[in-house]
């Protein structure tokens, strides 16, 4: 399989007045196109520093980060948002729609700027929201906006799926229905997924696991049977 | 620690703090400027009044003997009475391309200690009249502008001879606080036309009067009004050949300080409020969106046991702040900006200890008006967020519900819209208090914006109207009596260079319509004029009746007499009231007349073929011949080439063109400071949904577009709206700025509204790429965060 993310010596560092706080220090890391990668690790491991760092969200303060030999620690601005808007798409634990505009605008929205979008009523069609396109967010439950951003983000057709804790505001049949969603995208459309998460649960139904602690990769282990959506539990 | 907490919060905003602080300062300083030059200006009014016993009422006559003055005196309701001889004089070798004129004025007695005539001349500098030698005084500003010396000598052209006068001193008197030589003109000219006072004894060896007087002035006794004076006087003058008879109010020098200071008052109310509602305006935004956005720590400190009323005293302490230092900086600025607008007024208006007055009321009271407007401001931008329970406020507000908006219907417009723009239409509707903020906002920086370029246009118009193509004369001669017109023909005709030569008779008289009376002058001009003209309001030329008259538009209002009404015309020039009818109406900018035929008017009046000037076409080379040829002729009273009039006009009104500058400026600050402060609101509002944005991969251009689309739909509402606003605006300052001497067109130019348009899309320009800024440092991993 073909390396999309390679990431050699990834540190992270923030300058908080005279203290320099470390939320990255020194990771290697190498994801496959077309896998499913969980990372899991507690609060405050550096799981979600790494994710900006992959999605292309903040710079990195040393090491290099490859996106299919393309140099991410050297782009500018200008070219991170160009990966951003083409490569990357993003769930959010909270969503961030925008509340004004209603569910199917709200995926055209990214539809727009999109180099080959997909088709934004069929996206929202497959994850089951057909019937409230034209309901705004606020008139939407917690599990339906999370549908809505993740028909957001797929329909960009992007070849990377970073989802932040994407089941982590919703109740437990909500969650798993998302879970589906992400699992089918990676195996029909043979695209990366990668869930940030301190639910354990979720990491079953991964192929590879990362866990951090401290801003290191701790371990990094294969799961041999990964486990359907449905048979998810936590 | 609530105050660094302050501090800090105002930093963290702090060009739209500070945009909004310039505000304040600007209404304060005019505020405070304005005010202190009105006290001043009133103060030195009102003490040169009564210093100087301004009249209440005044008559001018062709000649009364000095003798009847105690009759009239006797007069109920009269409580003193002077008879005075004024006459207009030239200067002689003081000419320079105008002739330099004196007005001299007649004192009944030297004015002393004890014992001052009516409009006594107060003596500013020199030393008292001497009735054994020819002395006199003179009006300080021509002095000054003819640089004078005291104790020397001048030259005036005195029926027909020169005799040569001492300069005594400098003396100023209430009459001619503002002095026009007529009232058609626009500005004192002090360096060609001046006020000379002399002892009646000396005036009376001049000229051939001796013991009439022909200028009368009178103080009321307490009680009477000038009205019921006046009937009784007027009668008694007639036999005198009464030219006019006017009160304290129609006294131009009066009317013009009057008008000035009411347009002043007008000023220093309309603009601080102007000013501090806008300031007000947006520091209410801002608060609000602060407290909004503190929720959270609200909660937090409320659960600790802060009282609503410390929380309050917290945040209003932002707003007072901001009106504290508005006001200080403000007032400081007005007390500085009041020393060079008094000056600046001084040199216009003539009055003796009018000066710098440092006054600190203002500057209290100004800064009272900015901390209760800033404190208004500031409760009702704090107070929703306080009466929430400290639970409540810890949990994040219930997200703004997306709705469908009435723009919607338009189908086409909705058609035509991105997402983005779909999602700017809707957000003008989830703020709407602050849409409509903006919207008013950039209204009013337009309207300011065109207003500033139709005084422009105004006082461009007017020069243009006057020189072009109301009086297209290269030179007009006056004379000092009417004289024959057929010999002012022959005399004239003659010499070389004259192209075209046309006679014109002014005519002092009064109208009367019901009762409805105005005193003006009846202009005759040749029926086929074109050296003057009398235009309608589109410009088309209209020939001097012969049957009628054609009035000023002004005076025609004043008499409430349309085309078709039948008027009473009296003048000391008739023996008995003659009945004209109006034919005509036409919109006079300068000045206020009646018109008629040349020959029809002498045919009314009944005494042979006259002229008092004459309005010539000539070859600009002849020009310094005919006035070298006529220079000492009696009979002329002035040639004045309009040229160099013209020129001294334009150079005039430059000194206020900087005025038109400044206003320009402050719309400027008002249009950025409007939509920098909406706009900052905006992002702080939607700093996630806008993080989100960049995150998806829009790039920050893209994602400013969304707060801009916003912004230019609401500014296009805005300056459309504009545009009738700056209309009845214009409307309502012609109203308010109309006089008998000035008529302010209302001028609809295309030009005025592109400027405005120009001016009010830069300051959006500039407040927006502020804006770009902020977008750019947008920081993409809060959207990862929890609410806040």
């Amino acid at each position: 399989m073909q390396v999309i993310l390679e990431g050699k010596g990834l540190s992270k560092w923030y300058q908080m007045g005279e203290v320099r706080v470390e939320a990255l220090r020194g990771v290697d890391c190498e994801i496959y196109e077309g896998e499913f990668v969980v990372v899991l690790g507690p609060s405050g491991s550096g799981k979600s520093t790494m994710l900006n760092m992959i999605g292309g969200m903040d710079q990195v303060s040393a090491g290099e980060l490859y996106y299919r030999k393309e140099p991410l620690h050297l782009a500018d601005e200008k070219q991170l948002t160009r990966y951003r808007r083409h490569a990357v798409g993003f769930i959010f634990q909270f969503y961030n729609l925008m509340p004004n505009l209603t569910a199917l605008e709200n995926v055209q929205l990214v539809a727009e700027i999109a180099a080959a979008p997909l088709d934004a009523a069929s996206i929202l069609n497959e994850v089951g929201l057909g019937d409230r396109a034209n309901h705004f967010p606020s008139q939407l439950s917690g599990g339906e906006q999370q549908r809505v951003a993740v028909a957001r983000s797929l329909v960009k057709n992007p070849e990377l799926l970073l989802c932040d804790e994407p089941t982590g505001a919703l109740d437990f049949a909500t969650g798993i229905h998302v879970l589906k969603l992400l699992k089918k995208f990676q195996q029909e459309y043979g695209k990366t997924v990668m869930v940030i998460t301190h639910n354990a649960g979720i990491a079953g139904m991964a192929d590879r696991v990362f866990q951090m602690k401290d801003g290191k990769l701790a371990r990094v282990y294969r799961v041999d049977a990964p486990v359907t959506p449905d048979e998810v539990s936590w | 620690m609530l105050k660094r907490k302050m501090l800090r919060d105002l930093m963290e905003n702090k060009l739209a703090y500070l945009a909004c602080l310039v505000i304040i300062v600007i209404g304060l300083t005019t505020y405070t400027s304005i005010s202190i030059v009105m006290e001043n200006l009133y103060r030195a009014k009102d003490n040169f009044y009564a210093d100087a016993r301004f009249a209440d009422g005044f008559a001018r006559v062709s000649g009364m003997p000095a003798a009847h003055l105690d009759r009239l005196a006797r007069i109920e309701g009269i409580g003193e009475i002077e008879g005075r001889q004024v006459k207009d004089v030239r200067v002689l070798g003081l000419d320079g391309e105008r002739n330099v004129h004196l007005r001299l004025v007649s004192l009944p007695f030297i004015p002393g200690e004890y014992e001052r005539p009516i409009n006594a001349p107060l003596l500013v500098d020199g030393s008292p009249l001497n009735e054994e030698g020819r002395e006199l005084w003179l009006s300080p500003d021509f002095f000054a502008a003819r640089e004078l010396k005291l104790g020397g000598e001048i030259s005036l052209l005195v029926e027909g001879r020169a005799v040569i006068f001492t300069v005594a001193g400098t003396a100023q008197s209430p009459e001619f606080v503002y002095a026009l030589r007529t009232a058609q003109e626009m500005f004192p000219m002090p360096e060609t036309f001046g006020i000379a006072y002399l002892p009646a004894s000396t005036m009376k060896t001049l000229f051939r009067e001796q013991d009439r007087v022909n200028d009368l002035v009178f103080l009321l006794e307490p009680g009477y009004t000038y009205a019921a004076v006046e009937e009784k006087l007027r009668p008694r003058l007639e036999p005198y050949g009464l030219i006019s008879i006017f009160s304290r109010e129609d006294q131009v020098s009066h009317a013009i300080l009057t008008m000035e200071l009411q347009g002043l008052e007008g000023s220093a109310t309309a603009m601080p409020l102007l000013f501090l509602s806008i300031a007000g305006i947006i520091l209410y935004t801002l608060l609000k969106r602060m407290v909004e956005q503190q929720r959270g720590q609200i909660g937090t400190l409320k659960a600790f046991g802060y009282t609503n009323g410390e929380l309050i005293l917290h945040y209003l302490s932002h707003a007072l702040l901001l009106g504290l230092v508005g006001g200080v900086v403000g007032g400081l600025s007005g007390i500085w900006l009041s020393f060079s607008f008094t000056e600046m007024y001084a040199q216009f208006y003539q009055l003796p200890g009018l000066g710098r007055e440092l006054s600190y009321g203002y500057l209290w009271r100004g800064m009272l008006l900015s901390l209760v407007f800033c404190a208004l401001a500031g409760y009702f931008g704090c107070r929703p967020s306080l009466r929430l329970q400290p639970a409540e406020a810890m949990r994040p507000a219930a997200p703004p519900p997306g709705r469908r908006t009435w723009l919607e219907l338009w189908t086409f417009y909705w058609f035509l819209l991105t997402v983005q723009g779909k999602m700017a239409t809707r957000n003008l509707f989830r703020s709407r208090q602050r849409s409509a903020f903006t919207l008013i906002g950039v209204m009013f920086a337009f309207s300011m914006m065109a207003t500033t370029w139709y005084f422009r246009a105004i006082t461009d118009f007017l020069i243009f109207d006057q020189f072009t193509r109301v009086r297209t004369h290269d030179l007009q001669v006056a004379f000092s009596r009417p004289l024959s017109l057929p010999e002012v023909e022959r005399e004239l005709k003659a010499f070389p260079g004259i192209k075209r030569l046309e006679p014109m008779l002014e005519v002092p008289a009064t109208l009367k319509h019901r009762w409805q009376e105005e005193d003006t002058i009846i202009l005759g001009l040749p029926r086929d004029a074109y050296l003057y003209n009398i235009l309608t309001d589109t410009g088309q030329r209209v020939d001097p009746p012969t049957g009628g008259v054609v009035l000023a538009e002004y005076l025609a209002a004043q008499l409430r007499a349309p085309p078709g009404t039948e008027l009473i015309l009296e003048s000391y020039w008739l023996e008995d009231p003659v009945r004209v009818a109006v034919v005509g109406v036409i919109p006079q900018h300068i000045g206020t007349n009646a018109y008629m035929e040349i020959h029809a008017l002498n045919g009314l009046l009944g005494r042979g073929s006259l002229a008092t000037a004459a309005l010539l076409a000539m070859d600009e080379t002849y020009i310094p011949l005919l006035q070298e040829r006529y220079r000492e002729t009696e009979a002329v009273a002035s040639m004045e080439a309009s040229e160099a009039l013209l020129d001294k006009v334009r150079e005039l009104m430059q000194s206020f063109g900087s005025m038109q500058y400044i206003f320009a400026v402050f719309g400027f600050i008002i249009g950025f400071a409007i939509i920098y402060n909406s706009s900052i609101v905006s992002l702080s509002e939607r700093q996630r949904e806008l993080a989100s944005l960049r995150v998806m991969g829009m790039t920050s251009g893209e994602v400013l577009q969304v707060l801009t689309f916003e912004q230019w739909l609401l500014s296009c509402a805005g300056m459309l709206a504009g545009i009738p606003f700056t209309i009845i605006l214009m409307h309502t300052l012609s109203r308010a700025m109309g006089s008998e001497l000035f008529s302010i067109p209302v001028i609809v130019e295309v030009d005025m509204f592109i400027v405005a348009l120009a001016g009010t899309v830069f300051s959006i320009l500039a407040a927006q790429w502020m804006l770009s800024r902020r977008v750019r440092r947008l920081s993409l991993l809060d959207v990862l965060k929890e609410r806040d």
